[in-house]
């Protein structure tokens, strides 16, 4: 056990705000995505670290879980994402608001 | 005599409908046809209907109506000698109107609607002569009414004429009232609403129920019969079309009322008080009507009026428990009214649609075939000796003062000044109407109107002149209509005055209404400037400011209230409350609707807040607990 517990949570925060941050500020849907993913994989670390901590392989099942949901993610979103940009020629975010009330 | 009953009854019911659903892809001529063979098939059935009724009764049941529980109602028919001396007026007087109409209207592009009301219109009055079941009889009451409303805003283009249809409505609903209620009564009374059995029984309910249910049916006939206080309608209702006037105040409408009450004298008579309070309607109106005609300048109001008046004879007669009377006044009456109506309408066209009679004149020159037939249906109205309806308003008068009381004495009075004043309004028109006059009209302001019109005159003109013969008080026919109509419950064939009596009677009446006649010459009839009222005709001309005062006690108020209703209840309190409503909820929806940026960054940005105020609460949560 070379790495703190605390050391593997305060990355997973960092790279989680980093993720937020960039899928907030972002306006492309491509950085908006990446943001996502970024997001993911902090969570996944802070399982890999819990599941050190206290010898349990549950965290690390999780992670794996984590995998297939983010593969799944990026597959129909990477999908839409070609759709959308096909359709309205733009990849810009706020350029979707024909919901808008 | 169920086929021809029915024959008699459906006729003009099927022209109507035929009329209705075909007349728009039918030839005009077609379509007058149809109208008027439907009413004179109709007549020919009344004909053979009398020939082989006589005076027998027939009762039959068309077909169930309603049944509910304990309460049936019944198309049912009941044919009667007064049924049958109705039936044969009201279709015979309807034929030679429809005939005329066919003439009248024939530039009036409307004819199929005018033609389908005025089938329609007879029908319903059918059903009121003929249906034995009171809530049948309502249904006929109700649509007399409905096509009055209809043929008087006939020319509806005008808002003054459809005022007057729905003045007629709304007035004439206010009797109707009555009519509903008394038919309730008849119900919890009898447990039945045949009139036939009502009359039957009537003798076995309380006297004060009696003189209730008595009142509620002199309240309906006085609503259709125009009299007072509900007479204001009648006048209004010469914005329809002149046949229309001679079928409303001869065969049908205006004597609906007093026919109810015929119908079930045997339940008003058994209540003095009932019967004194009509006849005093009646008495009343007589006069009234009789002083308002006096100073009409419209030919038609003048007829209006004097039918307000001659109607309040037959009420009065009924009243004074005589209901020979009552029906032989309504037969001169619906003859000669019938005709001074069509010749007014003929007088009206020539004149480009002039109803002021000090504006018309030389018509006797210039209309002969008009002014024969006038003359005489003016004379007969006028109660002129020996001919219409001079028997029959002595009849009605000696009536009057043969019933015990004081009460009576003062009917009496009042029907014979109004008898004498009959003769001045009446002669007063016909003189303005046809005398010469230097200014008036000359043939070349003539317009041309066909034949028919006046042809269909003489009909009317004899029968008018020839009907007091069938009550003739002495020669071969004796007391006919007497005697034709004494099986019916309640009727009083023999009077039971005194010879001297009578003979002073008719003499007396007979010869101050030649006085009146030339009176009436005197102020109207000789050559040059008419006498006209020193004061002005303010008075007289306005009905004595009845409807004045209705305008201001009744309608003025309820306008005032309606207004309140409008404008500060509806508009200023429910709907500026809704609409404040309306406008903060769309505030709110406005403000929040902000929140919704269609950024995608912002709802992110608000899904981290949200998690993390969240997440921050637990964890404080976690760490105090």
């Amino acid at each position: 056990m070379i790495v703190p517990n605390g050391h593997v949570l305060l990355l997973a925060v960092i790279l989680f705000l980093l993720g937020a941050a960039c899928a907030i500020a972002r306006r492309n849907l491509l950085m908006i995505l990446i943001g996502v993913e970024v997001m993911l994989n902090a969570a996944s670390l802070a399982f890999i670290g819990a599941a050190l901590k206290w010898r349990q392989l549950d965290g690390q099942v999780f992670v794996i879980f984590i995998f297939a949901v983010a593969a799944a993610e990026v597959a129909v979103g990477l999908a839409l994402i070609v759709y959308s940009q096909r359709r309205t020629g733009a990849l810009d975010a706020d350029a979707y608001s024909r919901l808008k009330g | 005599m169920k086929i021809l009953l029915s024959l008699l009854l459906f006729l003009p019911l099927g022209g109507s409908v035929i009329n209705a659903l075909l007349g728009r892809v039918l030839p005009r001529r077609v379509v007058e046809t149809v109208a008027c063979a439907a009413i004179l098939g109709s007549l020919a059935a009344a004909v053979a209907v009398f020939a082989r009724a006589w005076q027998s009764t027939y009762y039959f049941v068309i077909l169930p109506w309603v049944q509910v529980g304990s309460f049936a109602a019944n198309l049912s028919l009941y044919y009667n000698p007064v049924a049958a001396l109705m039936t044969l007026m009201v279709t015979f007087v309807a034929s030679l109107i429809h005939l005329y109409s066919a003439a009248f209207m024939r530039e009036d592009r409307d004819y199929v609607r005018y033609f389908c009301y005025l089938n329609l219109f007879v029908f319903a009055m059918l059903v009121i002569v003929l249906a034995d079941d009171l809530l049948f009889v309502f249904l006929g009451w109700e649509g007399v009414g409905f096509c009055s409303y209809a043929l008087i805003g006939f020319w509806y283009d005008n808002p003054a004429n459809a005022d007057a249809g729905r003045k007629a409505l709304i007035v004439t609903r206010i009797g109707d009232v009555g009519f509903g209620i008394a038919v309730a009564l008849c119900f919890f009374l009898f447990h039945n609403l045949s009139i036939t059995l009502i009359n039957a029984q009537a003798a076995t309910i309380s006297p004060v129920l009696i003189t209730i249910l008595s009142l509620l049916l002199l309240w309906a006939a006085v609503g259709k019969s125009a009299q007072l206080p509900l007479t204001v309608w009648l006048p209004d209702a010469m914005a329809g079309p002149t046949p229309v006037s001679a079928l409303i105040h001869a065969a049908t409408m205006v004597t609906a009322g007093v026919l109810l009450l015929v119908r079930l004298f045997p339940v008003v008579s058994l209540s003095p008080l009932a019967l004194m309070v009509i006849a005093g309607v009646g008495a009343v109106t007589t006069l009234y009507g009789a002083g308002a005609a006096l100073g009409q300048r419209d030919i038609k109001r003048v007829l209006a009026y004097s039918t307000l008046s001659q109607v309040g004879y037959m009420i009065l007669a009924v009243g004074a428990a005589d209901i020979i009377g009552g029906m032989f006044h309504l037969f001169s009456h619906a003859f000669f009214k019938s005709l001074l109506f069509l010749g007014a309408g003929c007088v009206i066209q020539a004149l480009h649609e002039e109803h002021d009679i000090f504006r018309m004149g030389n018509l006797r020159r210039l209309l002969p075939g008009v002014y024969w037939p006038f003359l005489l249906g003016a004379l007969c109205l006028s109660a002129f000796p020996m001919i219409g309806g001079f028997f029959s308003k002595d009849r009605i008068l000696l009536a009057t003062y043969l019933q015990p009381g004081l009460g009576y004495k003062i009917f009496w009075l009042l029907g014979l000044i109004a008898a004498f004043l009959t003769p001045i309004y009446t002669m007063r028109m016909t003189f303005l109407a046809f005398k010469e006059q230097a200014d008036g009209p000359a043939q070349a302001d003539l317009k041309p109107f066909p034949r028919l019109m006046t042809w269909v005159l003489w009909p009317l003109a004899v029968l008018a002149v020839g009907d007091g013969f069938l009550n003739f008080p002495g020669g071969p026919g004796k007391d006919f209509l007497a005697r034709f109509m004494a099986v019916v419950p309640g009727s009083r064939p023999d009077l039971g005055a005194s010879t001297a009596l009578e003979w002073t009677m008719g003499l007396g009446s007979g010869a101050i209404i030649l006085a009146m006649m030339a009176l009436a010459y005197y102020l109207y009839g000789r050559p040059g400037k008419a006498w006209a009222w020193p004061g002005g005709e303010g008075v007289l001309a306005w009905g004595f400011y009845l409807d004045y005062f209705y305008q201001q006690v009744l309608v003025k108020p309820y306008q005032a209230l309606a207004r309140i209703f409008w404008q500060d209840v509806d508009e200023a309190g429910l709907d500026r409350s809704f609409g404040g409503l309306a406008a903060g909820l769309l505030a709110l929806s406005g403000g929040l609707g902000r929140w919704t940026t269609g950024r995608l960054s912002t709802y992110l940005a608000m899904l981290f807040l949200g998690l993390t105020l969240l997440v921050s609460a637990l964890a404080v949560s976690w760490y105090l607990w």
